[in-house]
This record gives C-alpha cells, sequence and structure tokens, in this order.
C-alpha cells in the first residue's frame, strides 16, 4: 500500500470558544504575508460539523475543521509525495503541526487556542489505494506506530481504527502525555529542506 | 491499481469508451495536440469548469498575486492545467438514489474539499477539484449510472423538472419520465452538438405552482391532458425562447397542446433550428431566446413544423419515454397516519414549512433544507441510510437547492425529523424567507462580482434569528441572489431578488447589490422583479428590513408582495431605500469596502473570462480533434504490436479527418466512409483545395492508399504499420492546415 493524500487532524481546545468566522481573517492575513503559496480561503462556517474553514493550497488544503462536530486543525495532503510510507506521515505531522503553532500563536486568539498533542487522527484520503480492510490497518498502525513513537518516545501509545467500512482507512492515535510542538516536530525529523520546500520559503515568518 | 481496473464491467461500455476518450484527450492537450480553445468546450462538456483563479492570479486585498502552481499547460484560453477547478454532475429531473448519494459524497471527501453543492437547475456541483482527477471521478459516477456528460459547454444542460412530478395535488400527470426520456433522447445527439450557446428545458406538471420555473427556460413544457375522441390524451404546453441572463426573457408560447409523442421530435426539430440560425460570433446574443426575439415566435414556430416535417422516423421519439414510463416509484411502507407520537418541540414548525401532502393519500413529501445548497459527505451518507430507512430511495434535488424525501409515510415523519434534525439538517424554512436561494458568485465563480454566498449566509443568520417573529405575509416571501448580472441565482423571479455589482465611491471600489423587486415565482415564474436601486452590499440586511417591515406596514388587504411594489411604485421605493445607499468615508468605516465573509479591500481584479459561454467550436474543430484523439490510440496499439487494429485504426483517423473538411463545407455529411471520401475526393482533391504548396496532393493520397490497403484486407507487417501510422498524422496535419486555410479565407469573405 502506497500512502498519498495523508490528512492528519490535531483536535482543539478552547479556553473560550473561539468563533469559527475568526479564521476567515486570520488565513486571509496568512495569504497577505506571503506570495503565491494560498490560493484561496474556502467558508463553509454555515454548515453543521462541516469542513468550517478551509485555506486552499496546492499541496494541501489547510482547515479549521469540524466534521464528526470535533473541532481541530487538519491538514489534508493533495500534490502527490516522495520517499517511504514513513518519511510520508512524518511530513504530514510535521506540517500540520506547523499550523497548529501558527494558529497557537495568533495574537488575536490570545493564548485562547491550543491543539492537542496527546490524540491525532491521521486519514487516507483514497479508497483505491487504501481501502479501510483489516489488512492495510495493521499497515498503517506500524507505521503510525513507529513515526509515533520516534516522535513520543518512550510515551505510551494506543491505535485505534474506525472500522466503518465506507469510512477512509482511519487511525486515531491516543499518547498518555503530551509533547510541546517544538520538540514533538524536532523529533519527527524532517529535513528542514522539505520544510522549506513545503512553504514556499516562508516557514515560520508569520 | 486503477479506478478503471477496479470498476471493470460496473461502468456501462459506453460511458467508459467515453471516459477512456476524454482521458487520451486529455493526454494530448498536456503534449499540446489539441487547441486550447478546442480542449476547453471538450472539458467542458464533460463537466469540468474553471473556477475563481485558475488563470493564476488572485488579489489578496493589497496587491495582485501570482499563484505558486507548478508549470503545466494550459486547460482552456488563459486557464492553467493545476488551477483547482468545478465539476458539474448533471441529475436529471433532479432524480437521486442513496447508492448514488454515498458514492458522491466520497467522490466529495477524496477529489473536493468535503462538500457537496446543490444547485439552482439541480445538479450537484464540486469545486476545488484538480483536472487529473475527473477521468476517476467520472468513472466512479458512471459505475452508479450517472454522467458529466454536457453538464457544461454550449449543449443542452441538465433537463430540470417540478421535484414534486408524480406525487403533485395539481399537477395534470406525472412529468418524470417525459424529463427523463427527452434528457436522455437529446444527450449526445447530433442535432444538439453545434449550438452557439447552451441550451436549458424544463418540465412542469401544472401552470400555476413556481416549482419548475418553466417561462425562464429555452424549452419549458408544462403538462396538459385533453378529451380526443373519447379518451384523454396527454400533450404538453410548450413555452420556447425563455431565459434569464442580464435581461430576463418570459418564454413565448410556441404550442397550447403538443401531442406527448411529439415531444421528442418537436425538441429535434427545435434544436436543429437554433442550431442552424442561432447567432456564433454574438456571444452575448447566442441563447435561443435572441433567435426567437429576431424572428418573431410566429416565423419560428413555422420554421420548426417545417423542420418537424424533414425529419426521418426516430424510434427512439417513442422508445425512450416509453422506457421511462416503466419505472414507477413504490412506497417502502404503508401509508399509515400519526399514532400519536410525542412530537418534538420544533416539529410542529417543520411539519408547516417542509412538509407536503402527497396526493397518493398517507404519503407525504418532506423538504431537506440545505444552507446555500451546501451539504458535507457525512451528511450525504446519513441522508443515504435515512432515505433506506424510511423510502424507497425516492429523493429529489430542487432549483431552490434543497433535497425532497418522497413517499414518506405519515406515521414515520416524526422519526424522520428527528434523524434529519440530528445532523443538522432539520431547520424549518423551507419555502421561506430565511430559504435564500443563491448562486456561488465570487467564492467560486470567475464572473462573480460580488459575494451572493457571504450575503445569503447573513441573511440566513439574521432572518433564521428572527423567524418565529416575523409576519406570516413575509415568512412567505422569497429571496434569491445572484453574484453578478448573469442571473444564475435566479434573482428575476424572486420577491427579492439581488444581484451583484460595483460601484466607485470616495476614491475606492465598493461591493453593492441591485435590488430588484416584485418577481413572482408562482405561475412557473410568471413575473420578472424590476431594479430599484444599488444598495451597499454590507447594507442589504438593512434593505431587506426596511423592505419588509415597509410591506407589513402598508400594504392593502391581501395585498400580494408583487402588487405591493407594482402599486408603490419605483419612486417611492428607490426614495425609502435613499439613505441607505450612503457610504461612510474609508476612515470612519472601512467594513464597506469589503464584502460579506472575506475582508480583502474589495476590487473587481480578480474577475475573468466566464466558461458558461462555453467556446464556439466548430462540428469541424472537433471532428479533427477526435481524429487526432483516434490517431493517439493508433500508436498505442502500434506499440503494443497490434498491428492489423492499429492501422484500422489509423485509416479511421484519416477518413475521420476528411470528414471534419467535408462538414466545413457541408454539416450535413453522415458517417457513411464511401460518402465522406466521394465528398473529400470531390470537394478537395480534385480541386486541389487540400494541396500542398509543397507537396501538392501527396498527402491526400497517403489516405486513399491506406484505405486501399484496409479495404484488401492485407496484414500489416511491423514496417509498414509504423509508415501508415506516420502516414496519418501527415495527413491529418495537411487537414489541419487545409482547415485554417478555409477559415480565414472564409473570415475574409465575411469581414468583406
Amino acid at each position: 500500500m502506497e500512502l498519498q493524500k495523508i490528512n492528519v487532524k490535531f483536535f482543539a481546545v478552547e479556553k473560550e470558544a473561539v468563533p469559527l468566522t475568526a479564521f476567515i481573517d486570520v488565513f486571509h492575513g496568512w495569504i497577505q504575508a506571503t506570495d503565491g503559496i494560498y490560493h484561496d480561503v474556502a467558508d463553509y462556517s454555515h454548515i453543521q460539523s462541516g469542513p468550517g474553514i478551509v485555506l486552499v493550497t496546492h499541496e494541501a488544503n489547510v482547515s479549521v475543521d469540524e466534521t464528526k462536530g470535533q473541532r481541530g486543525l487538519l491538514y489534508s495532503q493533495k500534490a502527490r509525495l516522495e520517499g517511504s510510507n514513513e518519511q510520508k506521515i512524518r511530513h504530514v505531522l510535521d506540517a500540520g503541526l506547523e499550523y497548529c503553532r501558527r494558529l497557537e500563536d495568533e495574537p488575536i486568539f490570545n493564548g485562547k487556542l491550543t491543539f492537542q498533542r496527546d490524540e491525532i487522527e491521521i486519514a487516507i484520503n483514497d479508497r483505491l489505494s487504501a481501502p479501510n480492510t483489516d489488512e492495510n490497518f495493521l499497515e498503517i498502525k506500524t507505521v503510525v506506530g513507529e513515526v509515533l513513537s520516534n516522535g513520543y518516545g518512550a510515551r505510551s501509545l494506543s491505535l485505534d481504527r474506525n472500522g466503518n467500512p465506507s469510512s477512509r482507512l482511519t487511525v486515531r492515535a491516543k499518547i498518555d502525555e503530551p509533547l510541546e510542538i517544538s520538540t514533538l516536530r524536532r523529533n519527527l525529523g524532517v529535513e528542514e529542506g522539505i520544510r522549506q520546500r513545503r512553504s514556499g520559503g516562508c516557514n515560520g515568518q508569520l | 491499481m486503477t479506478w478503471k481496473e477496479k470498476l471493470g464491467n460496473e461502468v456501462l461500455a459506453d460511458l467508459g469508451r467515453e471516459i477512456d476518450i476524454f482521458e487520451q484527450q486529455m493526454e494530448l492537450r498536456r503534449q499540446g495536440k489539441i487547441d486550447e480553445k478546442v480542449f476547453a468546450e471538450t472539458r467542458l462538456r464533460r463537466g469540468i469548469y474553471g473556477q475563481r483563479y485558475d488563470n493564476g492570479q488572485r488579489h489578496d486585498g493589497k496587491r495582485v498575486q501570482k499563484l505558486m502552481l507548478p508549470s503545466t499547460p494550459l486547460k482552456g484560453p488563459d486557464t492553467l492545467w493545476d488551477a483547482p477547478g468545478m465539476m458539474r454532475i448533471k441529475i436529471p429531473f433532479g432524480g437521486v438514489t442513496p447508492e448514488q448519494l454515498e458514492t458522491i459524497a466520497d467522490l466529495s471527501e477524496e477529489y473536493a474539499d468535503g462538500v457537496t453543492h446543490v444547485t439552482t437547475r439541480q445538479d450537484f456541483q464540486f469545486h476545488f477539484v484538480h483536472i487529473d482527477d475527473t477521468p476517476a471521478l467520472m468513472r466512479r459516477l458512471a459505475a452508479v449510472g450517472i454522467t458529466t456528460r454536457e453538464a457544461c459547454g454550449n449543449v443542452v444542460r441538465n433537463v430540470t423538472a417540478c421535484p414534486l412530478a408524480g406525487v403533485c395535488r395539481d399537477e395534470a400527470f406525472d412529468v418524470t419520465p417525459y424529463a427523463k426520456g427527452c434528457s436522455k433522447f437529446l444527450l449526445g445527439h447530433p442535432d444538439t452538438q453545434d449550438f452557439g450557446r447552451k441550451f436549458k428545458i424544463a418540465f412542469s406538471g401544472c401552470s400555476q405552482h413556481a416549482c419548475a420555473l418553466v417561462t425562464t427556460h429555452d424549452v419549458g413544457a408544462i403538462a396538459k391532458t385533453k378529451v380526443v375522441d373519447g379518451k384523454e390524451k396527454r400533450g404538453f404546453e410548450l413555452y420556447v425562447g425563455g431565459g434569464l441572463g442580464a435581461v430576463p426573457y418570459k418564454a413565448k408560447l410556441f404550442g397550447e397542446f403538443i401531442p406527448e409523442e411529439e415531444l421528442l421530435p418537436t425538441a429535434q426539430a427545435i434544436s436543429r433550428v437554433f442550431a442552424r440560425l442561432g447567432e456564433r460570433r454574438n456571444r452575448a446574443r447566442a441563447r435561443i431566446k435572441f433567435l426567437i426575439a429576431n424572428l418573431g415566435i410566429d416565423v419560428f414556430r413555422r420554421l420548426v413544423l417545417e423542420e418537424r416535417e424533414k425529419l426521418d422516423y426516430d424510434p427512439r421519439w417513442h422508445g425512450e419515454i416509453a422506457r421511462a414510463l416503466q419505472y414507477q416509484e413504490i412506497p417502502l411502507k404503508a401509508g399509515t397516519d400519526f399514532n400519536g407520537e410525542k412530537r418534538p418541540e420544533k416539529f410542529d414548525q417543520w411539519y408547516v414549512t417542509n412538509v407536503y401532502r402527497q396526493k397518493q393519500p398517507g404519503y407525504f413529501t418532506a423538504a431537506v433544507t440545505l444552507p446555500l445548497g451546501d451539504v458535507t459527505a457525512d451528511q450525504l451518507r446519513t441522508l443515504a441510510d435515512i432515505a433506506r430507512r424510511f423510502i424507497n430511495g425516492t429523493i429529489r434535488t430542487t432549483v431552490e437547492q434543497n433535497f425532497v424525501f418522497r413517499w414518506l409515510s405519515e406515521a414515520d415523519l416524526v422519526d424522520f425529523y428527528n434523524a434529519i434534525s440530528a445532523i443538522g439538517l432539520g431547520a424549518a424554512d423551507a419555502g421561506t424567507i430565511v430559504d435564500v436561494t443563491a448562486c456561488p458568485g465570487t467564492d467560486t465563480c470567475k464572473l462573480g462580482i460580488a459575494s451572493s454566498r457571504g450575503l445569503s449566509r447573513e441573511l440566513r443568520y439574521r432572518l433564521g434569528r428572527k423567524s418565529l417573529e416575523l409576519d406570516e405575509a413575509v415568512k412567505g416571501l422569497r429571496i434569491k441572489i445572484s453574484g453578478c448580472f448573469n442571473s444564475c441565482g435566479q434573482h428575476h423571479v424572486a420577491d427579492i431578488g439581488f444581484y451583484g455589482i460595483n460601484r466607485n465611491a470616495n476614491g475606492y471600489q465598493v461591493p453593492h447589490f441591485q435590488v430588484v423587486l416584485g418577481g413572482k415565482l408562482k405561475e412557473n415564474a410568471g413575473e420578472y422583479g424590476v431594479a430599484v436601486g444599488a444598495v451597499p452590499s454590507k447594507r442589504i440586511p438593512e434593505a431587506v428590513d426596511r423592505i419588509t417591515e415597509t410591506y407589513v406596514r402598508e400594504r392593502l388587504k391581501g395585498e400580494s408582495f408583487q402588487d405591493f411594489i407594482a402599486r408603490i411604485g419605483k419612486k417611492d421605493i428607490k426614495a425609502m431605500l435613499d439613505d441607505i445607499t450612503r457610504i461612510p468615508t474609508h476612515d470612519i468605516d472601512a467594513s464597506f469596502y469589503a464584502d460579506w465573509g472575506d475582508p480583502r479591500e474589495f476590487t473587481l481584479n480578480d474577475l475573468g473570462t466566464g466558461e458558461c459561454a462555453g467556446e464556439v467550436v466548430s462540428q469541424a474543430e472537433f471532428t479533427l480533434a477526435a481524429s487526432e484523439r483516434e490517431l493517439f490510440e493508433a500508436q498505442i496499439l502500434l506499440d503494443s504490436g497490434a498491428l492489423d487494429t492499429a492501422v484500422k485504426t489509423a485509416y479511421s483517423s484519416m477518413l475521420h479527418a476528411a470528414q471534419a473538411l467535408v462538414k466545413f463545407q457541408n454539416y450535413e455529411i453522415s458517417d457513411d466512409e464511401e460518402k465522406i471520401v466521394a465528398e473529400f475526393t470531390k470537394r478537395f482533391y480534385d480541386t486541389q483545395l487540400f494541396h500542398d504548396k509543397y507537396a501538392g496532393g501527396k498527402f491526400a493520397e497517403y489516405f486513399f492508399k491506406a484505405r486501399e490497403f484496409v479495404l484488401g484486407s492485407h496484414a500489416a507487417d511491423a514496417d509498414g504499420a509504423v509508415r501508415l501510422v506516420h502516414e496519418a498524422q501527415l495527413f491529418i496535419d495537411a487537414a489541419h492546415s487545409c482547415h485554417n486555410r478555409l477559415r480565414s479565407t472564409k473570415t475574409v469573405a465575411q469581414l468583406s
């Protein structure tokens, strides 16, 4: 099974409710601060448990997603990734974490918004190459387990499946103790060059 | 593995072959072997549409940014291959099954942004789709019986029909089989392939209701019955030449009673007259409404009837409808009454607005309203489950951008309401002022001027909060919003309509909406509204409050909104809105200079060239493109060692290139091989029109030689096959050159 179209979702924790529409301004601000990376912002704030606010790029959609009634940062890879499945998962996790950091650091939220690092959902958005079967779950579980073990070190980890066959192949990881985003990203060990290419050279400058 | 391999025989052979051909056309376009304009119309006819910013530029509110996209060919004039696009999925008469909803849900997740949009013509749309994903997307749709063919482009678009057809208490008869038969008959029909513009058809079961908006269509059919020789006979009151757009035209009566057996031949004859006489060069006047306005309905009718007389009998005229008539909707459950079950708090309110008692005792149709016509993948899957639980898959989309679930037993209504409420779709607002219709506008449309969806979202929110307090007379009014004057949001037929415009104020561009009042949905869009003035986008909610409050306060007893607007007149309405047309300066309130849901400073810089009008591509150009694709197939066959098939395919590609040239001079040329060769020889070889300046008739001789070889049933050796395929390429290249020469000569002749 070759993994592409990897989705990763980090669930939001809000000390005070943040209106979904607040992210529209934030994303437009990111667009103005960069140069051509971000193509558009789609507003689905009118839909219950929907995709929320979506920031569209060529390589991925980044959204404040509310699917299943759980708000979170969803990084949805679209452009093809090279490398092993493990490398691709690391890449997508790293990219998702980077966006979590950016949102947490946004002054407008004033510390009200953080993202859980002890529960992560990873889904493969491709029912052809990765149907939700027992074999595929075992395979992805192994890959995700290895990546997260590297990221989280000796912390205890559980990996569960969404068993609904119509759902995409999905793993929900729970870790008994969270880590700082920076530590986690360092442990994931994605090369700086890859990060720079991903963000068009503006990584961390927002 | 690919979707093609996985789905195998699940895709009907014809549909699969069409998608294979489109995939080859994509490859040829990547190689630069199909002209970008021809490819644009080709993809449009597959439902693959452009989207805002697909020229690779976007204004961020301060400056224009060049979007980062891989460097690849264009998929149409000024349209980048890798830019996200829109995919329109045709749903004839809005009929959709649970299985289809589940597939649509999966596709929206995997290829779009997780949202499916229901359009104002009963289609589905996905946004942010990459063109490379479209063949797989189309195959997966085809596996559940859906084609995207002719969803866009200058062809017959989705055939719409009243969503209550078959269950309506007031209909003459169920128009569903006729809409279905008409849709199938005209899909890909040779007489509908050479229009200068799109062509829309609608069916309604009655004259008095709004459901199908017949008068706004190129062809609109209203069910009628008549007693002939003591027997009741079915037929249609047929209207032609309606259309919205910048200047709306009400359809004109073509015939008071077109018998059912004459429906398809008449539609075919109308298509032929439109293809022959419709405007080509001036896109703004190419719809059939202009042709009919120019000719006059009497002349147009005469031409159509003459054309009808010339048509050879086609068994499909009756076959398609007879087949469609065989299908009958069957309820899942017996139609039993409420069983005294406790009703949830908001149920009664929902029952009033969203539930319709069918003509069949004990059965009801319920509307599931979709905010802005949007529905998520999870919601679609749950709706499919709900449809299986309560009804026999009898779901339809509506032009109000909602779903209706038909054949619900009264006893199930509470459980149904609870099930849809659990996924956020139990709002009690169908057919009310809260149920605002809007086109995509500046969210995704290249032509959008103002944010129709942003305004719709705001009005839904504001009106929804106070819906319980609204006067009954106001609650039933309808709001429809278009992002520009092209009327995709159908603003002309709403009580209160808006379309996006730009105004300059204080040195800035300011988003505005033109207010259009007094349109009438009933009587199949019986009246078009009147523009009363432009209001800044941010003050439209105030305008709605003011208009509705004045109506409640000043209407005469029993006076309709249309009569009220007509009575008080444009001048008074303008005065009523006058103070809210003023705009504070930018430094006092900058919010007026941005649109709803979009903090960027407003600009028209992102306006692009729309694809609604499609590209005018002649049949000759299409046939030349088809010959290129066939030659490409021959080359693949050659590489795979299938020499004989490669040779036959290469010859066929030459034959089609020759046919393309003949079509340029004589459109009526058939597919008969003998005739094509004879006409090509007579018109192009003997006259030396085809001859190359230096090579003379050599390339035409390759064609004749290939024909001789294929007719002689010779077995091809490898060298011979390679040579023949090569010669086919030279012949097709020469055909292109000849076509270009002819076209420029024709243009010069037209200009002079």
